[in-house]
């Protein structure tokens, strides 16, 4: 049980950046999940957690302990790999067994671990196996009582799901929160999926080139962007962001008029309004267009609507996607119209892409 | 009906495996033809041999077997062979296996120019240095011993061993070693219980060429081996060429056959691991 703190953290390689001036202090306890796209930093921000990597600039502090100089084996950490990292010559037994022996556990308590951690990952009846023998969600499972067999301080899991399928995936996440819920160790957690970040974290901590776009809880990240980079990678289908400018609380882009804005900014913002904010409507709309794409998925209708120069049918307009009724149905090309839930509308800065509040 | 239908599958399944055996049987007949070929002349008298006309039905003779082993030291050849060819993989893998993660694994200045020098001893043709090394041993006392021996055949696989072993350790995924790391292990120990026991398959290989070449090394056994108290099978076979007695063609038939006996029973053994070693290394390079 652990807590992380990160002071003004760098990674640099040459004259290419990997994280840039990265603060964070994480909980004793806390879930925490970096959440960003490929090349972002945020796999090496966890492996500079872990040892594996030496910052460039900056203070590792684990529990008031400066970490830079400390050798990973020395940190009390588990990783759990994206590729699981089983050592393919052992069995799963003597896999989880590994890091007892390392850290010179004392070999009468191994068996009692093994097993217990084998049965809090399910995998008691595979024990004897290879990991050759074992299936993906098997692996992943021994990869994590691997990881947990010894109680560390720190667990470290970089994308442990990203090999697995949907179905399996969404087991493992109820499993690792579950697991950590229990054992209540400080977790760090790298993923690009939004849905584990959102599902698992206490806190997300949204990177992108490097640096940190925003810190927050799920709830905080998803209703309150700081950017319109968080706001698009956030949600699925992701948050509409229209080019307009503002004038007297009135926000116009081509096929785009809403009124009654509040604040004082103005001259040229992207208004940003997520799918499940607008509703078809036949007058008092919003946004009109022509209808591009219907995709009825059961429980909804994805509506992709082509705004145009104001008239529907206009060439080239902007793609905006809309969560409809699950009846909702529509003729390409038809015109249609929409309206924002004016409350939920989000308006950012067109130049820097900040929010303006 | 369907019975019927089944049987008759049934039945060309088992002519077309009986064709497939026939056929892997021919080639492989015929791949072993000159190993046959070999075999028999080693277990004919001298005087069949020699003969101009062909003889389709030979006689079977145990001379060779017994002169070789009454009158030559073959025991002791084949003692030595052993002896120098064992001695020199354990050195060279003792020496191979830390430089292969060394060059594999860590990132240093040079790293890449000295695993070419080590490939490029390899290039060098070992006529050029065959006086400096007889000088060399002869000053430390080693001419005409075993010792000498294995250390010839180890200096000259050590460039390609090492190279093996590393083109399968770059193989390896990091993460194994990062896992290794976090879990509490230190270099010495994820080398010996990480990565030794997954490039195994390597090891094997390079020990399997590095035996194959140790056991053809004539040049240098002929330099430094120059009484019977350090020669080898492979020296041992030029004896019968020589001398009153002429050219003893079954003799070294049946010698030659003996030298390739055990690479070839080790060879069968492991063929799995050598052919994916094979291949590897070579898209490796």
């Amino acid at each position: 049980m652990a807590r992380i703190e990160l002071n003004g953290i760098q990674k640099r390689w040459g004259d290419a950046w990997g994280v840039r001036d990265v603060d964070l202090d994480i909980a004793d306890e806390e879930f925490v999940v970096f959440l960003g796209p490929s090349g972002c930093g945020k796999t090496t921000t966890m492996r500079m957690i872990a040892g594996l990597e030496d910052p460039s600039e900056g203070e590792i502090v684990m529990d008031g302990e400066l970490m830079n100089d400390v050798d990973a084996r020395d940190r009390d950490v588990a990783m759990v790999f994206q590729g699981y990292a089983l050592y393919p010559n052992m069995t799963v037994y003597e896999n989880i067994r590994f890091p007892l022996r390392m850290r010179g556990v004392p070999k009468r308590e191994h068996d009692t671990l093994i097993h217990r951690a084998a049965e809090l990952v399910e995998l008691s009846d595979f024990l004897q196996r290879k990991p050759g023998a074992l299936s993906g969600g098997q692996r992943q499972r021994a990869a994590l009582a691997r990881a947990i067999v010894r109680q560390p301080h720190v667990f470290l899991m970089d994308e442990p799901l990203s090999n697995l399928d949907a179905k399996l995936r969404q087991h493992m996440r109820v499993q690792i929160k579950h697991i950590q819920r229990e054992l209540r160790i400080t977790t760090v957690y790298v993923t690009h999926d939004q849905i584990e970040a959102m599902t698992l974290a206490d806190r997300i901590v949204v990177m992108q080139s490097g640096a940190i776009q925003q810190i927050g809880s799920p709830d905080d990240i998803y209703n309150d962007p700081a950017n319109t980079f968080v706001a698009s990678f956030i949600g699925s289908p992701p948050m509409n962001l229209i080019d307009g400018t503002l004038a007297d609380g009135t926000f116009t882009a081509p096929g785009v008029r809403v009124e009654n804005l509040s604040g004082e900014h103005g001259g040229k913002v992207t208004l940003g309004v997520r799918p499940e904010d607008c509703a078809v409507v036949g007058d008092a709309a919003h946004l009109s267009g022509e209808v591009y794409g219907v995709e009825p998925t059961g429980d909804l209708t994805y509506l992709t609507l082509r705004t145009g120069d104001g008239s529907a049918g206009a060439p080239g307009g902007k793609m905006i996607e809309v969560k409809a009724d699950r009846s909702y149905r529509a003729e390409l090309k038809a015109p249609e119209s929409v309206r924002f839930d004016t409350s939920r509308v989000y308006l950012f800065d067109t130049g820097t892409g900040r929010r303006l509040r | 009906m369907a019975k019927r239908r089944g049987k008759r599958r049934g039945k060309r399944r088992g002519e077309s495996l009986t064709l497939r055996y026939a056929i892997l049987g021919a080639w492989a007949l015929f791949c072993l033809m000159p190993v046959l070929w070999f075999l028999s002349i080693g277990l004919r008298p001298r005087t069949e041999i020699i003969t101009p006309q062909p003889i389709y039905l030979p006689s079977f003779s145990l001379d060779a077997w017994h002169m070789i082993w009454e009158d030559w030291p073959m025991a002791r050849y084949l003692r030595n062979s052993v002896a120098a060819i064992i001695g020199s993989v354990v050195i060279d893998l003792v020496l191979a296996i830390p430089a292969a993660y060394s060059l594999s694994r860590f990132e240093y200045r040079g790293r890449d120019d000295i695993g070419f020098y080590i490939l490029s001893t390899r290039m060098m043709a070992p006529a050029i240095v065959a006086v400096p090394i007889f000088f060399l041993f002869r000053n430390l006392g080693l001419l005409d011993t075993i010792w000498a021996l294995m250390l010839i055949y180890a200096a000259i696989n050590l460039s390609f061993v090492t190279w093996i072993i590393r083109s399968y350790m770059l193989d390896i995924p990091k993460e194994l070693e990062d896992a290794a790391k976090t879990d509490g292990a230190g270099e010495l120990r994820i080398l010996w219980e990480i990565i030794i026991p997954a490039v195994l398959p390597g090891i094997i290989t390079a020990a399997v060429i590095a035996m194959i070449f140790a056991i053809n090394e004539f040049l240098f056994t002929l330099l430094i081996a120059s009484t019977p108290e350090a020669y080898t099978m492979s020296v041992a076979l030029a004896n019968f060429t020589g001398g009153s007695d002429g050219i003893i063609y079954n003799a070294i038939a049946l010698v030659a056959f003996l030298a390739f006996l055990p690479v070839f029973l080790v060879v069968v053994a492991i063929q799995k691991h050598l052919s994916r070693g094979l291949t590897m290394g070579a898209v490796k390079g």
